[in-house]
């Protein structure tokens, strides 16, 4: 799971108003290079929870990213190279994503996140 | 013997043993609220406690796929649907990726897509994606980022990998999810995908209402699906013989519940969705099953069977029943497409 689709995911037990963002756990998480798209990062960027992304980049050790970005950073190469490793670059193979309201995990296997309800919680 | 007659047996129960149920077909009934906008609300005909049947259904879908789709695959190739073909011809094993091809284009123009690079979609869901097919299809030709869930985890897992394979591992991830509670927040994507997949929703009310949801103001929502002939007005449900041979091909496919296009027009209807039009293309799906059974017969088809287990043996054994169906104007394939208000 790449931390672009770790920030479109949420929680959606019944209930549960504040689902985004899951916290991440990672058990095991690899690097894997793809090249880096200028154009596509512009155009995603502005669907970007930044802050859910920098948490979640954090939590896989990588502390690169600026704590607030705006659409003038995308005009800086190192910002792209930063913003493109963390958002496409890391993938978590095995661990979890927690709900903050309700703290119920959301197992991730084979880099698959599972994200099936138990019938409680429909 | 088993007094439960409507509610839903666990698929393990071995096939013979158990009662027939009627759960699966029940007609559905929509009502109009009074007040002031238009509610419409899908009621049970029969006393199925819905929780009983969802989780059980869910596993049946997932263990069908699990199952199945490794056999499909190696026969059919990485597009689990429909061929859409010329009316009355008849088609071979080598016409069917190019019709399956096809199917997608069609859906695609006939909800009036763009191609327009301004106006593209950037953001698609496939809800029940099967092995990515779909997902692939449209990430590659729209440049689009697609999340694809599925109940299955083999699916999700070699849909993965088939991505991967082709080099769009950074376009398109799959999640394993359940399409009536998407996991993703309100307005996420442009294009909100379903080929033939909604057989398998029970509610068809909250199938539609998740599908609009994660629609982003604008975007199109595309559904192909099986569907049972419209009622015409002095009809409250199908025929006994209709229900009963629909009731056949539930069990062994692990569809819950049977709707028309009507049905899905007024439900589209209900939530305000715009633009809303459909088609029925049966006619153009009509050489699809004879296809497919034909390639059970191959060698390599009925092999790979073998090496399957029951329950796709079983879907495989329902096959002629579909061809009934078609066949009686009972069994319909429709297209139903709208778009999400600005």
């Amino acid at each position: 799971m790449r931390l672009l689709t770790h920030n479109m995911l949420s929680c959606n037990i019944k209930g549960v108003t504040n689902g985004f963002p899951l916290k991440l756990e990672a058990d095991k998480w690899v690097t894997k290079e793809v090249d880096l798209n200028a154009d596509f990062l512009r155009g995603i960027f502005p669907k970007i929870e930044w802050s859910a992304l920098l948490a979640a980049a954090r939590a896989l050790g990588f502390a690169e990213l600026p704590e607030q970005a705006d659409a003038s950073m995308l005009s800086s190469d190192d910002f792209l190279r930063r913003f493109h490793h963390a958002l496409l670059e890391l993938h978590v193979e095995e661990g979890a994503l927690v709900c903050p309201e309700t703290g119920r995990k959301f197992p991730i296997n084979k880099g698959i996140p599972n994200m099936l309800l138990h019938e409680d919680e429909v | 013997m088993s007094t439960l007659l409507h509610s839903y047996t666990p698929p393990s129960a071995p096939l013979g043993l158990r009662p027939r149920p009627s759960r699966c077909l029940r007609p559905l009934r929509f009502q109009v609220g009074r007040m002031g906008n238009s509610v419409v609300r899908a009621q049970a005909a029969t006393e199925v406690t819905e929780a009983a049947t969802s989780e059980g259904l869910k596993k049946g879908i997932a263990e069908f796929y699990d199952e199945s789709s490794g056999v499909w695959e190696s026969v059919w190739g990485d597009h689990m649907h429909h061929g859409f073909y010329e009316p009355d011809t008849a088609a071979s094993l080598s016409d069917h990726r190019p019709a399956q091809i096809r199917m997608i284009e069609e859906a695609l123009s006939f909800a009036g897509v763009s191609d327009d690079p301004m106006k593209k979609p950037k953001t698609i869901v496939d809800v029940g994606c099967g092995i990515g097919g779909s997902s692939r299809y449209l990430a590659k030709k729209y440049g689009a980022q697609c999340r694809g869930i599925t109940l299955s985890p083999i699916q999700a897992q070699r849909a993965q990998e088939l991505a991967a394979a082709e080099g769009l591992a950074d376009k398109v991830s799959f999640q394993v999810a359940d399409a009536l509670q998407q996991p993703f927040p309100d307005g996420e994507f442009d294009l909100v995908w379903s080929m033939e997949s909604g057989e398998h929703m029970p509610d068809k009310m909250k199938f539609v209402s998740e599908l609009a949801r994660v629609a982003a103001p604008g975007a199109t929502i595309i559904i192909v699906t099986w569907c049972h002939r419209d009622l015409s007005p002095s009809e409250d449900s199908l025929k006994p013989d209709e229900i009963a041979l629909l009731n056949k091909i539930c069990d062994a496919y692990y569809l819950p519940a049977w709707c028309s296009a009507s049905d899905y027009v007024n439900i589209a209807k209900s939530l305000s969705l715009e633009n809303i039009k459909t088609a029925d293309w049966s006619d153009n799906v009509a050489p699809f099953w004879p296809a497919v059974i034909r390639s059970a017969f191959t060698w390599q088809g009925f092999t790979s069977l073998l090496r399957s287990g029951w329950k796709t043996i079983r879907g495989a054994l329902v096959m002629p029943l579909m061809i009934e169906g078609y066949k009686k104007n009972l069994i319909k394939f429709a297209v139903i497409t709208c778009t999400k208000p600005n």
